[in-house]
């Protein structure tokens, strides 16, 4: 059987993904909802459609041709019922100004693995490698399983980005065929990490736990610091103090970053972050010296 | 009557000349005594003629020395003189109409006659004239640099970098010593005997900068009493033995230089290092001091204004003097970084031996926002060049970039680029039943051209385009052949002559069967728009069956207006500079044949080498704004790609993939390519190592060259709003900088929409 994969981006010479020049694999489908995500697009499995209003010739091509009248050209504007958009593709075909565009693609894991060898000798020369990420990479299991074990015998460095919101199984399974786990950690008190993003704690938890029982060296944890919801004295001791006692050595902070917001409206939804300022990472600097005050190494991406 | 009009602007002048210092009227008489001379040595053989023009411009046409000046020699030009290239004076003994009808409009009204009369004996004798008169004919050719043409011509020679290292171990009483030997043996060679006029005319020259510096003497500071005294002393010296010092051997190489007109000046650093080296071993010269007189170099360089040129060499295989010739690097990487002057071009030349150090001062440098050094690998250009060139490996050690990027043989050959071609114009003309849509001349040059209909296969239609091509190719070589032709039945280029191989041991002018390596080079146009433009028929037309080559080709005629879908589906096939097969490979295919056909033309029309230059200056904005609207998607009157680089925005999958496409190319073909990258300080600088890393496995992959500008996202926007604000912003061009706010709008343009990684 021929593994294929949905991804809604493959970026290259990424350098903030894991160390060296990489190549990025963003796989669509994310089970989690934080309100700041700068990938909004990567949530829905299936993917979904996005518009352009800024490209928009307001020609109302894209009405003529849907199927189910998901599209509607009224007043001259374009209104997009997603609920009943089945993602045939029709109006983004016949858009003359590139204005609709249905991000996520279906791809054979091993055209994949054939674009992520392009840069092998880049990645060789920096000591960078790929990086499957998302959406949330672990959302699919079997096919991330197949790229890793191509990777492994390509000889290619391979690191995952993760929630770590998946059963343990697909963890395990992942594990001698990843060289590292960045694993996100968005919040250290459980009850506001499952109100907020919809993830379970105690899978989380328990699975950084059990991860790092046997592979701490090759986790480094990823906190993205939001404003309002974790950028908070308390929250980085907690994390510090969990990843010592992990024995867990590596932490990047992620400075909140607005890039992401214009894409809600593209996908016809409110950003809750709308109206937050990004993150000056000299703001993090005082929450970076603590930790490596504790012995870890933590770097202000 | 001719097709042209003699008053065509020549030259990209993107930098401003300094103004000559002379009154009007003692420019006037210069003209007046330079056009008897050659009027009355017209009966004369060509060197007695060039010599004796000469000796009218020289020491006269020099400037005095400047306060600032730690050695001597500035030149002005006047419309009527001798030179080399249009970007100093003009070529041969030439006139340039344009700038000699400008300069009559500041006369008093009973002067301007005199003007006339001169205006009426060049147009039967200035060189470049003569070129046009016979082969600007019909609609398919054109002088420089008239857009409306798909091919244009000129006769110079341009990129001439000398043997100085003769020049500077015989000195010039070993060079006239040389020359009297060969005198001897043949007492009627007039090469010769003008050959050893010209060391008179050298040292003319440097006995009246000497006096200039001791007049200046009077009332100077005591520093610059010593300056002047040290700048006299060396005047003197080269005048009587070969340089001792690094000053002498500088002033020495320095004044030969503007008295041959080149404006490109090689490897440097294993010329003057040894000097150097010594000197500052012995305490002669201070580090500081060293890095002053380069600094001065860099100036007096800067002040010849030549836009596209101003190559100054250091690194690379083949030097005599590795070790000291790193010494003269090291501090000209310092001065380039302090500078950011637009030129000199400087230029190193890396291969695997190349230390961190000097990486890191070259990513410095790049990383401050000099647009220096241009990167040049030699681990692939030294074998290319080698195969290009028909030379071996040894010889082909001894490459230099001038200009844009072509390459010469330092001293052993001419590489002068002589023709343009327009790939684009010529596909809009071919899919056009032969009449360029952008002002309905039949430009087919007697190609057989199918209506659209015919076209049953892609191969078919692409080789229609081959056949077309094929017959501007032959045009194209044997222009440039002829260009040669021209110029030797003028002129004997008799300062670059005495410092090329083989000229003084066969008696000859370089271009007379003098030089060892007689090369050319073509430069390339829109080459990636086409193949870009190919690949979209390719997959539109012949493979989705999406659309007709009609219905392509009337979109085109209607610059897309009504067809914003069929253009959208142009713009979304896939793009050169993405590190795709399907366009990549077309582009390479496209390359192959052009490069090929240009070079074997060149074997057979009698030259060593004939070679594709795929570089521009601003050209491809100007030759763009002339080009109806192609497949690829672009619009009528927008600049072509720059270089051999991608359609400004069409590469979208970051460096690796768009140096991945750049290195696709086998450098063998062309003598050189100009491979343009744009980072923001913030990526290039903060990280050093990637950045290393990616040039280094670019290189490591078959990359042959790289130029690099960093520049802040919304800089150059801003800098179109407020250009007062950054008058030091340089950028690189493709093949040259500028400071931005100078350049024109329409070439601001182009380079904004360039992709800048970030």
């Amino acid at each position: 059987m021929t593994e294929t994969v949905k991804v809604f981006d493959i970026e290259r010479f990424a350098i903030k993904d894991g160390p060296g020049i990489r190549t990025v694999v963003f796989m669509q489908g994310c089970p989690l909802h934080c309100p700041w995500c700068s990938n909004p697009e990567s949530a829905a499995v299936d993917g979904v459609l996005r518009y352009y209003e800024a490209k928009c010739l307001h020609c109302g091509a894209c009405a003529a041709v849907c199927p189910e009248s998901a599209v509607k050209f009224e007043d001259g504007l374009v209104r997009i019922d997603r609920s009943v958009c089945t993602l045939c593709g029709a109006c983004v075909e016949n858009c003359p100004g590139a204005a609709l565009k249905i991000q996520a693609k279906r791809m054979k894991c091993r055209d994949v693995i054939d674009i992520l060898l392009r840069d092998k000798d880049y990645y060789e020369h920096s000591g960078g490698g790929v990086t499957f990420s998302g959406g949330e990479a672990l959302a699919q299991p079997d096919a991330l399983l197949a790229m890793l074990k191509m990777c492994r015998d390509e000889g290619l460095h391979t690191a995952v980005e993760t929630t770590a919101n998946a059963p343990y199984d697909v963890l395990s399974a992942i594990e001698p065929y990843t060289d590292l786990f960045l694993i996100d950690l968005k919040h250290t008190d459980g009850g506001k990490l499952h109100e907020v993003t919809g993830a379970n704690p105690e899978l989380v938890f328990g699975n950084i736990r059990s991860l790092a029982s046997t592979a701490a060296r090759k986790i480094r944890l990823r906190m993205p610091c939001i404003p309002g919801f974790n950028v908070e004295r308390e929250h980085f001791e907690k994390a510090f103090a969990f990843a010592v006692e992990n024995g867990i050595k590596g932490l990047d902070l992620l400075p909140y970053h607005t890039l992401g917001t214009g894409k809600y409206k593209q996908l016809g939804r409110e950003c809750l972050y709308a109206r937050t300022e990004p993150l000056d990472r000299s703001e993090l600097e005082l929450y970076a010296g603590i930790g490596n005050s504790m012995g870890l190494d933590i770097s202000i991406l | 009557m001719a097709k042209f009009n003699v008053e065509t602007v020549q030259n990209v002048e993107q930098s401003k000349k300094i103004p000559c210092c002379k009154p009007i009227l003692e420019q006037l008489e210069i003209m007046e005594a330079y056009t008897d001379a050659h009027r009355r040595f017209s009966n004369s053989t060509r060197e007695r003629r060039e010599v004796e023009c000469l000796k009218v411009l020289y020491p006269r046409m020099f400037r005095p020395i400047e306060p600032q000046d730690l050695f001597a020699g500035r030149l002005d030009f006047l419309p009527i003189g001798f030179g080399c290239v249009t970007s100093v004076g003009g070529v041969g003994h030439y006139c340039v109409f344009r700038k000699l009808r400008q300069f009559q409009e500041q006369l008093p009204d009973e002067l301007k006659p005199r003007v006339d009369t001169l205006y009426d004996y060049w147009l039967d004798n200035d060189v470049k004239t003569q070129f046009n008169r016979d082969m600007i004919v019909d609609d398919t050719m054109g002088m420089f640099i008239d857009t409306a043409f798909p091919l244009i011509a000129t006769a110079r020679l341009s990129g001439m970098m000398l043997d100085y290292p003769k020049l500077v171990e015989n000195g010039v009483p070993g060079m006239r010593r040389i020359l009297e030997e060969h005198i001897a043996a043949s007492p009627d060679n007039d090469f010769y005997k003008a050959g050893l006029e010209c060391m008179d005319i050298l040292c003319h020259s440097a006995e009246a900068l000497r006096k200039d510096a001791l007049n200046q003497m009077e009332g100077a500071s005591t520093e610059r009493k010593r300056q002047l005294a040290s700048m006299a002393d060396s005047l003197e010296s080269i005048r009587k033995r070969a340089p001792e010092t690094f000053v002498e051997a500088l002033q020495l190489f320095w004044l030969y230089a503007l008295l041959a007109g080149v404006i490109n000046y090689g490897r440097l650093d294993d010329l003057l290092g040894p000097y150097l080296a010594a000197d500052l071993k012995s305490g002669r010269l201070t580090e500081s001091e060293a890095y002053d007189y380069i600094k001065s170099l860099w100036t007096m360089i800067e002040n010849r204004r030549t836009t596209v040129n101003g190559r100054v060499i250091v690194g690379g295989k083949g030097r005599k003097h590795p070790e000291e010739a790193d010494v003269f690097m090291h501090l000209a990487l310092k001065v380039c970084k302090d500078c950011r002057y637009v030129e000199p071009q400087f230029t190193l030349r890396i291969d695997r031996t190349t230390t961190d150090r000097t990486w890191n001062e070259a990513l410095d440098a790049l990383g401050a926002g000099a647009t220096y050094p241009t990167l040049y690998n030699d681990e692939v250009e030294v074998p290319a060049v080698a195969y290009g060139m028909r030379v071996d490996g040894k010889t082909a050690e001894w490459y230099v970039p001038f200009g844009c990027t072509e390459f010469v043989i330092q001293g052993q050959s001419t590489g002068t680029p002589n023709i343009c071609i327009n790939l684009l114009k010529l596909l809009t003309i071919y899919m056009n039943d032969g009449i360029d849509p952008i002002d309905g001349l039949k430009k087919d040059a007697g190609a057989v051209i199918k209506p659209l209909e015919e076209y049953g296969s892609f191969e078919d239609f692409y080789n229609g385009y081959k056949a077309l091509l094929d017959i501007y190719l032959d045009k194209s070589a044997q222009a440039q052949y002829y260009s040669y032709e021209v110029m030797n039945r003028n002129v004997s280029f008799l300062f670059n002559s005495l410092l090329t191989d083989d000229c003084i041991e066969r008696g000859k002018a370089l271009l007379d069967g003098g030089v060892r390596y007689l090369g050319g080079t073509c430069e390339i146009y829109g080459s990636i728009n086409t193949s870009d433009s190919l690949e979209a028929i390719r997959e539109l037309v012949f493979q989705k069956r999406k659309y007709s080559l009609r219905q392509i080709h009337d979109a085109m005629l209607a610059d897309f207006k009504g067809y914003d879908l069929l253009r959208r589906d142009c713009l979304a096939c896939d793009k050169y500079g993405n590190d795709l097969d399907t366009a990549d490979s077309l582009a390479n295919d496209l390359y192959e044949f052009y490069a090929t056909g240009v070079r074997d033309r060149g074997i057979k029309v009698g030259m060593q080498y004939f070679l594709v230059v795929i570089s521009n200056n601003q050209l491809n904005t100007e030759w763009g704004n002339a080009t109806a609207a192609s497949p690829d998607g672009r619009l009528s009157g927008m600049y072509l790609n720059p270089a051999n680089n991608p359609q400004g925005g069409a590469n979208v999958s970051g460096p690796t993939a768009m140096l991945n496409s750049l290195a696709r190319f086998d450098a063998k073909y062309h003598a050189g390519s100009v491979q343009n990258i744009k980072f923001s300080p913030a990526l290039f600088n903060g990280n050093r190592e990637i950045i290393k890393a990616l040039f280094k496995t670019y290189f490591d992959r078959g990359g042959c060259h790289l130029m690099v500008t960093t520049v802040n996202r919304g800089e150059l926007e801003d800098a179109m709003v407020h250009p007062e604000k950054y008058p030091d912003l340089i950028v690189r061009v493709s093949g040259f900088s500028a400071v931005f706010v100078e350049l024109p709008r329409n070439v601001q343009e182009e380079l904004l929409s360039r992709v800048l990684y970030d």
